[in-house]
């Protein structure tokens, strides 16, 4: 089903949000959903458009990807029931204090996401109204632990106030 | 509001002791006995599902997304699978298709018995509460049978599904569908009937489509305003049989207040949820094909995976529940998953829908809403 010139369908979103700020990169993807590659200062008018553009826009999901090396991505997710359609926008981020203006003013629903993608990633939120921390216990705070940085294995025993396991005795050694 | 009032205000804790609040708690900020403030709390189930699954290969991943939601676990565990299978191509039998498909059904209606019981706990019915769940028994019976599991069932695997049906399991079916058969009638007498029920539910937790969509909300929350918003319509799956057969969204229209919904027309709205799913069961077995039942290269396939992206989704009982996988080059484990749970958007909108409330009608407003917990902490 070739769906890209009739109206309402997720290309002709792309298109006119390109128009409109010719820097934007789009990339198809599979059935009525395509993807734009956004700059960061241009995410809150993007996401301002395609509210103004899409009546029944749905903010599904909204989350960080950590690349390592101070890369990031922030990926963004809204569903149209009308279309039929989905729209992906991913913004890069480099930087050791990652930061983003914040949209959950104009999707309010995406205002816990941001600050999940804010605790577990440390990525700043500029004029997000509440950014306590929403899952972590407070000992976690400012760890972001869904950064690939933040060990999971044994190194970090001593932190959880367990007692350490007795080392094994070594093979062919002396014996008590 | 005028900040004099606000000198009077209280606020009350709202679990994470109350009988009704599961593994949850909510600050409320009451001036008198009404609400004007209401700031949800989450994070006392986290268990970072998330990470959990970066150190979990492509067939064990399902398997703590249905320990997120085990009332819903076969349709938890879908969507990491749907993806999985977006990233490498698996070729799903027919036969699974079909397998799958009444599966997820006679899952939700598993899931819309357990929550007819909780919302009627709630609201201090405790004969609604154990009906219900007596018939829920011969559901999760079922499930054994078949999976050897009553909750943590782990069914579904990228390229098919891992047991086939039997006649003892069929058998099984056949009896807990036609209890539930049976019972509806009844139920919808003791709580659409009920004067006692309808007072406490009529004109509370309302709000309109436009804000419902704007805080994410989705599934019955939505579709009870007369929005037929369905992922099992609007984006089919190509490994699931929802095409294979004629069915219509179920949707609720309330002349009173179209394009809106309140605690009562939720409740409307999952009763003809459990009629659907039963409508799509009594349709798809005819059609059920011989065969096998997984792909027999899967277990290869699914053991290392190229670079990729994809994104998995699934109307679950609760709303839009979706899987977001990334994958590096060679992948035994995914370098990204993210769970989009539907109540973590439910949960969230108490905060808009709840002040202006009575402070006895807040269990009727998140009841209403079918919030649980594990999908917003993960």
């Amino acid at each position: 089903m070739n769906m890209s010139d009739t109206p309402g369908s997720a290309s002709t979103v792309a298109r006119a949000v390109i128009n409109k700020y010719p820097d934007i990169e789009s990339k198809p993807l599979d059935g009525n959903k395509v993807e734009l590659v956004v700059p960061r200062e241009k995410i809150r008018e993007v996401v301002a458009m395609l509210d103004a553009e899409i009546s029944d826009a749905l903010p599904e999901s909204m989350f960080g990807v950590d690349l390592t090396e101070n890369k990031y991505e922030l990926i963004y997710i809204f569903w149209s029931h009308e279309g039929k359609m989905l729209i992906q926008l991913r913004v890069h981020l480099e930087s050791e204090t990652p930061e983003i203006e914040s949209v959950c003013d104009i999707f309010p629903g995406l205002e816990w996401h941001e600050r999940e993608t804010h605790e577990m990633f440390g990525i700043n939120f500029k004029n997000h109204p509440d950014l306590r921390p929403l899952l972590l216990p407070d000992e976690l705070v400012g760890k972001f632990p869904m950064r690939k940085s933040f060990e999971t294995d044994r190194s970090r025993m001593d932190e959880t106030g367990l007692a350490a396991p007795k080392p094994r005795p070594k093979p062919g050694g002396e014996s008590s | 509001m005028s900040p004099d009032i606000l000198d009077e205000a209280s606020e009350i804790w709202f679990g994470p002791q109350h009988v009704s609040a599961h593994g949850w708690a909510t600050k409320l900020t009451l001036v008198g006995d009404y609400i004007v403030e209401c700031d949800p709390n989450a994070g006392y189930f986290h268990r970072s599902a998330e990470k959990c699954l970066e150190f979990r290969n492509f067939r064990q991943g399902s398997m703590i997304l249905e320990r997120i939601c085990m009332m819903e676990a076969f349709l938890a565990e879908y969507p990491y699978i749907a993806a999985v299978e977006k990233i490498v191509d698996l070729e799903v039998p027919e036969r699974a298709k079909v397998m799958r498909t009444i599966m997820l059904e006679f899952n939700r209606i598993h899931s819309l018995q357990f929550w007819w019981g909780q919302f009627a706990g709630e609201l201090g019915l405790f004969a609604m509460l154990l009906w219900p769940w007596v018939d829920r028994e011969y559901t999760l019976d079922a499930f054994e049978t078949l999976t050897g599991s009553r909750h943590t069932v782990s069914y579904e695997t990228p390229g098919g599904v891992k047991y086939d049906f039997t006649p003892k399991f069929l058998t099984k079916m056949e009896i807990a569908l036609s209890r539930v058969k049976e019972r509806m009638p009844v139920f919808e007498d003791m709580l659409s009937g009920s004067p006692t029920f309808r007072l406490r539910t009529e004109g509370v937790g309302h709000y309109t489509l436009k804000k419902a969509l704007k805080w994410g909300l989705s599934g019955p929350n939505v579709k009870a305003c007369g929005y037929p918003m369905d992922l099992r319509k609007d984006d089919p799956d190509p490994n699931l049989a929802y095409d294979m057969i004629d069915w219509e969204v179920p949707t609720i229209h309330n002349e009173d207040h179209p394009g809106e919904c309140d605690a009562f027309d939720r409740l409307l709205q999952r009763f003809k949820e459990i009629e659907t799913s039963l409508d799509i069961i009594d349709k798809l077995l005819p059609l059920l094909p011989e065969g096998p039942i997984v792909d027999p290269k899967a277990r290869a396939k699914a053991n290392r995976l190229p670079e990729g992206e994809s994104y998995g989704r699934v109307e679950g009982t609760r709303g839009v529940t979706t899987v977001w996988l990334k994958t590096m080059e060679k992948a035994q484990t995914p370098w990204r998953a993210k769970i989009r749970g539907p109540c973590f958007a439910s949960y969230y909108s108490l905060k808009h829908i709840v002040p202006g409330a009575r402070f006895a009608d807040f269990p009727a407003i998140f009841g209403s809403l079918d919030p649980y917990p594990g999908w917003w902490d993960r």
